[in-house]
């Protein structure tokens, strides 16, 4: 076997030091390409699912919430679990929510909410809510009959079209709110917040204390606790020192919130993305079939020669395997240069999907060598089928096409 | 040495087909040049293509050293190919993208030698053939003759038992077709090398020891021609 191992690598090394560049780069441009394909899709989709997990950390949840424990509609001693909370070593900010439901009414126009009462000045590090008010101003401390629109509602965001929305409403105009409880309120609408994400358009804001009067709370109710974490990465260990805290509601990281909220979209996105793979690597595997069946039907004469002097078969299976080792390596060296410096470009230019949403590609190094080892692989036995058919057909038929 | 005896080869069943060799009987001793004559489609190919285990007979005998090659397994048919039997084909058959020592070495490697032992080997070869300086070229930077010579190389470098030949001079000019012979008279009167050569080439009969023609896949004649005695069959 040992033999046959030099004698294949001395075979595949002459083939490979003085054979055609010009088909050794064309076969090198094309499996490029398919690396490309197994890579560059999953990337997007992996920046896309980073997007939308940046989003539930920006706005509803932060890195980990507290929510009431089952059974109960608030968590009602707020402001102690805050403090306990804060304690906690890791944690960057908290903040204290209540989201209510109410519809809005605007010139005969009834849009259904949900209402987060929130303390302004707290949301500046725990939320992106301050930073994506689009016309206006932001809620203060001091606002009391104001509120703060979702764009969709609004009727001035992008896809306020598909959406119920109260029409041009703008900083300025008055709405009437119904609470779920039947309180009806006049707010002046401070600012229209656009977060270019749904769960933040269709939502508004109030103060805290709006909320609080609304509902006859007694200031330490709230319907969940959202917490920052000082380092990402680290919500799940944060998460054990707040339960070691005293805290006993439910905590989640951003992960449960997330794996719970966007099962079915990440199933269906890892589903086209499992498709994806497995389309590209068929592809991928039948185009390396099919030049290495060129590239062995070429030789095939060759190969009958090196039969007829007494290479074995074995040897002339593994020299394919070398060539196809090599295309393959080479292949994939170029495809990551390519795919990094698509990876460049799109993260300087994003995607721009619907109008507002940018995604850029995220660059995964576990699919990454998993798509090296795959490719590697599939690519390698592609490679020498053909090699092994050849080689076990007669000497004369080979040399001679008898 | 070799021995035949009724060899066939038929190509085809029944009454269409083809006998390209229909009984042919010789023997052959070391140290022979022998050369096998005969028209175009007597059969001379087939038999040197059994006879260099790149065919298998359809019926008959043959043996090497009273070993019956012909009924050998394909895996010890290739060890025999490689070690014991040397083949210069007619159209030089060399690897295109291996120097003129690698294309010789390689089959030194095949039987287990260093690579250090195997281009030894292979310079000494191409030295018997005169083409040690071109060492480094391939295929494509040496003349026809030349390339024959790396073949003939390549076949004498592993010191077969027996050399076949099938019309190696076919697409040499005559200057280049004398060197060639040349290279085989030597190897066969210098190293006492037994060599097989299909040829139609009337002239070529001045370099072999014994020819044997064939027409219709049968021996018509067998001339030992260091005794100038000629054995019609």
């Amino acid at each position: 076997m040992i033999n046959d191992i030099r004698v294949g690598a001395l075979i595949a090394y002459c083939s490979i030091k003085r054979g055609n560049k010009k088909t050794l780069t064309f076969i090198v441009f094309v499996l490029s390409l398919i690396f490309l394909n197994l890579v560059f899709l999953p990337s997007m989709i992996g920046g896309l699912l980073g997007m939308f997990t940046g989003f539930i950390q920006d706005y509803p949840y932060g890195d980990i919430v507290i929510e009431p424990t089952d059974g109960n509609a608030y968590i009602n001693n707020a402001d102690n679990v805050l403090k306990k909370v804060r304690a906690v070593e890791g944690v960057r900010a908290a903040t204290k929510r209540l989201d209510v439901g109410a519809s809005i009414n605007h010139k005969q126009k009834v849009v259904g909410v949900m209402i987060t009462g929130m303390l302004p000045t707290e949301e500046y590090d725990v939320s992106r809510y301050p930073y994506i008010v689009s016309e206006g101003n932001f809620l203060s401390d001091l606002s009391r009959d104001e509120i703060i629109i979702g764009a969709i509602i609004a009727g001035t965001g992008h896809g306020s079209e598909i959406y119920d929305n109260l029409g041009e409403v703008r900083p300025g105009s008055f709405v009437d709110v119904t609470y779920s409880n039947g309180v009806k309120r006049n707010y002046k609408v401070k600012g229209i917040m656009e977060g270019t994400f749904e769960i933040v358009d269709l939502n508004a804001l109030v103060h805290y204390k709006e909320i609080e009067d609304v509902y006859g709370l007694e200031g330490k109710e709230a319907t969940s606790v959202v917490v920052r974490v000082t380092d990402q990465g680290t919500e799940t260990r944060v998460r054990d020192k707040i339960r070691e805290a005293g805290v006993n509601e439910q905590i989640f990281t951003w992960a449960d919130k997330s794996e719970s909220l966007i099962r079915q979209a990440m199933q269906s996105m890892g589903a086209i993305d499992i498709m994806s793979k497995i389309v590209s690597l068929i592809v991928g595997a039948a185009l390396v079939l099919i030049i290495t069946y060129i590239n062995v039907m070429n030789r095939k004469k060759e190969i009958g020669i090196l039969k007829a002097v007494g290479i074995t078969p074995r040897s002339i299976v593994v020299s394919y395997a070398f060539l196809s080792t090599f295309y393959v390596l080479l292949g994939i060296f170029a495809g990551l240069i390519l795919y990094f410096t698509l990876m460049l470009y799109f993260q300087a230019n994003p995607v721009v999907f619907y109008e507002t949403i940018e995604i850029s590609p995220v660059i995964d190094h576990v699919l990454l060598v998993q798509s090296i080892v795959t490719m590697l692989t599939l690519s390698v036995i592609a490679g020498i089928l053909p090699a092994w058919s050849v080689s076990r057909e007669s000497i004369l038929k080979a040399i001679w096409g008898q | 040495m070799i021995v035949v005896k009724d060899l066939k080869r038929y190509y085809g069943i029944g009454e269409t087909a083809v006998r390209a060799l229909n009984g042919v009987s010789f023997e052959i001793t070391k140290s022979e040049f022998v050369a096998i004559m005969g028209a175009s489609g007597s059969g001379k190919t087939t038999l040197l293509r059994i006879l260099a285990l790149l065919d298998d007979a359809t019926d008959g005998i043959y043996t090497i050293r009273g070993l019956e090659v012909s009924s050998l397994p394909e895996a010890e048919r290739s060890f025999y190919r490689l070690t014991q039997v040397g083949y210069v084909f007619q159209d030089y058959a060399l690897i295109n993208e291996m120097s003129a020592a690698e294309n010789v070495y390689v089959l030194s490697m095949m039987e287990g030698k260093s690579k250090k032992e195997s281009y030894i080997t292979a310079l000494e070869a191409l030295d018997k053939v005169g083409l040690k300086e071109k060492h480094d070229r391939v295929p494509g930077e040496l003349s026809g003759g030349e390339k024959q010579r790396v073949a003939i190389a390549r076949a004498i470098a592993k010191k077969p038992d027996i050399m076949f030949a099938d019309e190696p001079c076919a697409n040499l000019d005559t200057n280049n077709s004398k060197q060639v012979l040349d290279v085989f008279k030597e190897l066969n009167e210098k190293y006492g090398q037994t060599i097989i050569m299909v040829t139609h080439e009337p002239w070529h009969v001045e370099y072999v020891s014994r020819v044997i023609t064939l027409e219709d896949g049968i021996v018509i004649s067998d001339e030992n021609r260091q005794n100038n005695k000629i054995s019609p069959k």
